[in-house]
């Protein structure tokens, strides 16, 4: 995968170009961290606030490397089970019911029972082979021949003993199955793990990742990235929108809108055919920004001011 | 390379970034890398390998500001060498007429000086302060020292005898003088470059020793400048403990039957179901309710208990926290809304510094959470007992040891001033599951860890 793609990502500055062309508008620390993710070969967990593009930043590498994204949510209680792989036991039991019959088959002649244990043994383990393994992400990762990109969403959701359990596959990318040995990476996965810092993640796991904090981005980055997502809205707009926003965000408020609500917005403002910010717009439109009703009414009184700021260089 | 890193990486243990041997390499090949021409990469690489956390992070980008700083007149000769253009042509000219006595020069150290070459000057200074120990000076006085043994390492001893030499002679005193003035400016340079260094390593080894004794020291004797670390230090010791206990699953014998997991344990039975899996799961999370006595007796304690108890109801999902002195308030709800300085200040000004009374505090609390406390609950008390000879309401004490999971009175006095006075510690000892003297933030750290612990 990282060799197929050497000319993708060569520099931190090639990749920033073809995240561009992608639609993916990115800083110069988000590219690098993919270049030394792809060179070094280590994970990278990504923390920021919600909605900075942390999921998404998987996604386009992805599409960058044109490598599958196999993605893994995680949540409490989730378990090697659900994570790793499971066995199909469905076809284990069925396969016992069928082999009975031909058990007499293959014992047929033996004499006395060592005979007959020394037979069986020449089959092997079949019913705990690759035949009847499930994969499931981690493991699926492992096995795409080609390298994948994997997405570790939300790890700090996951339970502590989860943490511990991904430290082998992050450090080694390899897995160990107890019945069937140790399986290593075809071809190694580039690893993206996210956090929204709900709790604090183990030393060992963080020593083992590159580690990136994406923060809202600057105001000149927020409007190329409104122009590559929302590209039909007009200059002015796009401009009063992103100082607004910026506005709001110096606010003391529960939760800050991120990007992903500005583009919302962005889609909102286009959709109803605002061409010039003012307060009746703004004031029917707030609930997309702000998700609380704390929020809302804080900032309600403030439109005003706020806006005075945000249409002062238009 | 490796030296430079090596030493930055030493520079940030010191900063208190915790940075594994691990790390180190992986912060070496991301140099190796990404080169080390552009800076701001480096930076970004490397502190992507070496700082885990924006904590860390921004530590890091200052140190490594302050750090290649101090290092770029290596790499930047030229400049060097260009200011120096001058002094050489001054020194070609004096030395034409002696230069037979340039070339007569024995000692090395001598005709580097003439020589006039400042960046190797640079390079050598800082080769030989490596050798003689110049990571280990951490006391400003030790610079002197040191810087003696770096100009001995540099040559300084042959050049001293040859000036004398030449002092005798009196013939070159044209030299002799250039000589002599180029020597106090190395040794200043060689000064400079070693408090550059003591700097840079050292800035946060004092706070670091601060940080040790304020573990250990009483809370009653800290004094008003430290408050600050102090209170760093709570927040760390209570998000510490909250991380490793908060979130505690118990597999439990019963509930429901999962029947996948069942089939598959037992799929070598040829299905017969040996062995049961349960599905349910159960998450225990410790259910807190914290009492603080902020009463005049213990206003000196009160502001770090108090302080321990914001940081505790921070970071732990259900703790409800309660201040008292003669009656009680619950303050869950305003700890959640102010932040930390106006909170403590709000607490300490609406029910702090009033004479204690224990009994119609606790008859408070019945009303207000009584009813809450179940098997479940850890309730704590940080308080002196000191109830000024008033009805210590025993009964209703012994109803919340009844009811809660474990009740845990820590004293910030010792145990020999118990039932001192109009302490009536005992009373309520015989109604607590764990009575302990609580002076300094290690006893809170040890009682509180070991509590959590034995939650689950």
């Amino acid at each position: 995968m990282i060799i197929r793609n050497q000319d993708k990502i060569n520099s931190p500055d090639t990749i920033k170009q073809q995240f561009e062309a992608l639609g993916y508008i990115c800083s110069d620390a988000i590219a690098t961290s993919v270049y030394l993710a792809c060179h070094l070969q280590k994970p990278i967990l990504v923390e920021g606030p919600p909605g900075v593009g942390k999921t998404e930043l998987a996604k386009k590498t992805s599409d960058l490397l044109s490598a599958p994204l196999i993605r893994m949510q995680c949540y409490e209680g989730l378990d090697e089970a659900k994570a790793l792989y499971e066995w199909k036991y469905g076809k284990q039991l069925l396969y016992t019911q069928l082999l009975k019959d031909q058990l007499g088959d293959v014992m047929r002649g033996a004499k006395g029972l060592d005979e007959s244990v020394s037979r069986l043994h020449q089959f092997g383990d079949i019913f705990y082979s690759d035949e009847f393994l499930e994969p499931r992400p981690l493991l699926e990762a492992l096995r795409t021949e080609d390298g994948a990109v994997l997405l570790i969403d939300e790890i700090d959701k996951a339970d502590q003993e989860f943490e511990a359990f991904l430290l082998e596959l992050l450090s080694d990318y390899q897995i160990s199955i107890p019945e069937l040995g140790t399986v290593k990476a075809q071809s190694k996965p580039l690893v993206f793990l996210t956090s929204n810092n709900t709790r604090e993640l183990s030393d060992a796991l963080k020593r083992r990742c590159l580690h990136l904090y994406i923060p809202f981005p600057s105001k000149a980055i927020e409007q190329k990235i409104i122009t590559a997502q929302v590209p039909e809205l007009n200059d002015k707009l796009k401009h009063q929108l992103v100082e607004f926003i910026s506005e709001l965000r110096d606010m003391s408020l529960k939760k800050v809108p991120a990007v992903s609500e500005t583009i919302d917005w962005a889609r909102a403002l286009l959709l109803l055919n605002v061409d010039n910010l003012d307060h009746e717009w703004v004031k029917t439109t707030l609930n997309l920004l702000l998700k609380f009703q704390d929020d809302i009414e804080a900032v309600e009184p403030e439109i005003h001011n706020l806006l005075k700021v945000a249409t002062k260089g238009s | 390379m490796q030296k430079v890193l090596g030493d930055f990486i030493h520079a940030l243990r010191q900063a208190g970034l915790p940075i594994s041997s691990a790390e180190t390499l992986d912060g070496l090949r991301a140099a190796q890398l990404v080169g080390i021409d552009n800076a701001p990469l480096l930076k970004q690489s490397l502190g992507m390998t070496l700082a885990k956390c924006l904590e860390n992070r921004l530590i890091f980008d200052q140190i490594f500001d302050q750090y290649f700083n101090s290092h770029s007149q290596f790499n930047t000769g030229d400049r060097a060498t260009s200011e120096t253009d001058a002094n050489q042509a001054a020194t070609a000219r004096l030395s034409e007429p002696f230069s037979e006595a340039v070339n007569s020069l024995e000692s090395p150290l001598a005709q580097q000086l003439i020589n006039g070459d400042m960046a190797g000057m640079q390079v050598m200074i800082a080769s030989a302060a490596g050798a003689s120990g110049a990571q280990e000076v951490t006391f400003m006085t030790q610079v002197p020292m040191v810087s003696y043994r770096v100009m001995q390492a540099l040559g300084d001893g042959a050049l001293q005898q040859e000036l004398a030499a030449m002092a005798e002679r009196e013939e070159s005193s044209a030299i002799l003088s250039i000589l002599q003035q180029r020597r106090a400016r190395l040794q200043q340079q060689v000064r400079d470059y070693l408090e550059q260094q003591y700097l840079v390593l050292n800035q946060n080894e004092p706070n670091k020793r601060r940080e040790g004794n304020l573990q250990k020291i009483s809370l009653t004797s800290i004094d008003q400048r430290n408050y600050k670390l102090m209170g760093e230090l709570v927040r760390q010791a209570a998000k510490r403990l909250a991380s490793m206990h908060s979130r505690r699953r118990r597999i439990t014998r019963r509930g429901l039957l999962d029947v996948r997991r069942t089939i598959t344990a037992n799929a070598a039975y040829d299905g017969f179901l040996f062995h049961t899996k349960w599905k349910s799961t159960r998450i225990e999370r410790p259910k807190v309710m914290v009492l603080c006595d902020v009463s005049g007796s213990v206003s000196k304690v009160a502001r770090f208990l108090l302080l321990f108890l914001y940081s505790l109801q921070d970071v732990l999902p259900n703790v409800r926290s309660f201040v008292f002195s003669s009656y009680m308030a619950e303050v869950t709800k305003l700890f959640e809304e102010q932040d930390m300085e106006q909170g403590l200040a709000e607490v300490l000004h609406n029910w702090g510094n009033k004479p204690t009374n224990y009994g119609k505090a606790l008859s408070d609390f019945e009303t207000m959470a009584l009813a809450d406390i179940d098997n479940r609950t850890t309730v704590i008390m940080l308080g002196d007992a000191r109830n000024n000879n008033e009805d210590g309401n025993i009964a209703l004490w012994e109803e919340i040891y009844r009811r809660s999971q474990r009740v845990l009175w820590l004293n910030p006095e010792g145990q020999v001033n118990w039932d001192s006075g109009d302490s009536i510690m005992s009373k309520y000892a015989a109604y607590c599951s764990h009575v302990e003297t609580c002076n300094s933030l290690r006893d809170l750290n040890r009682i509180l860890g070991s509590v959590l612990k034995h939650e689950a």
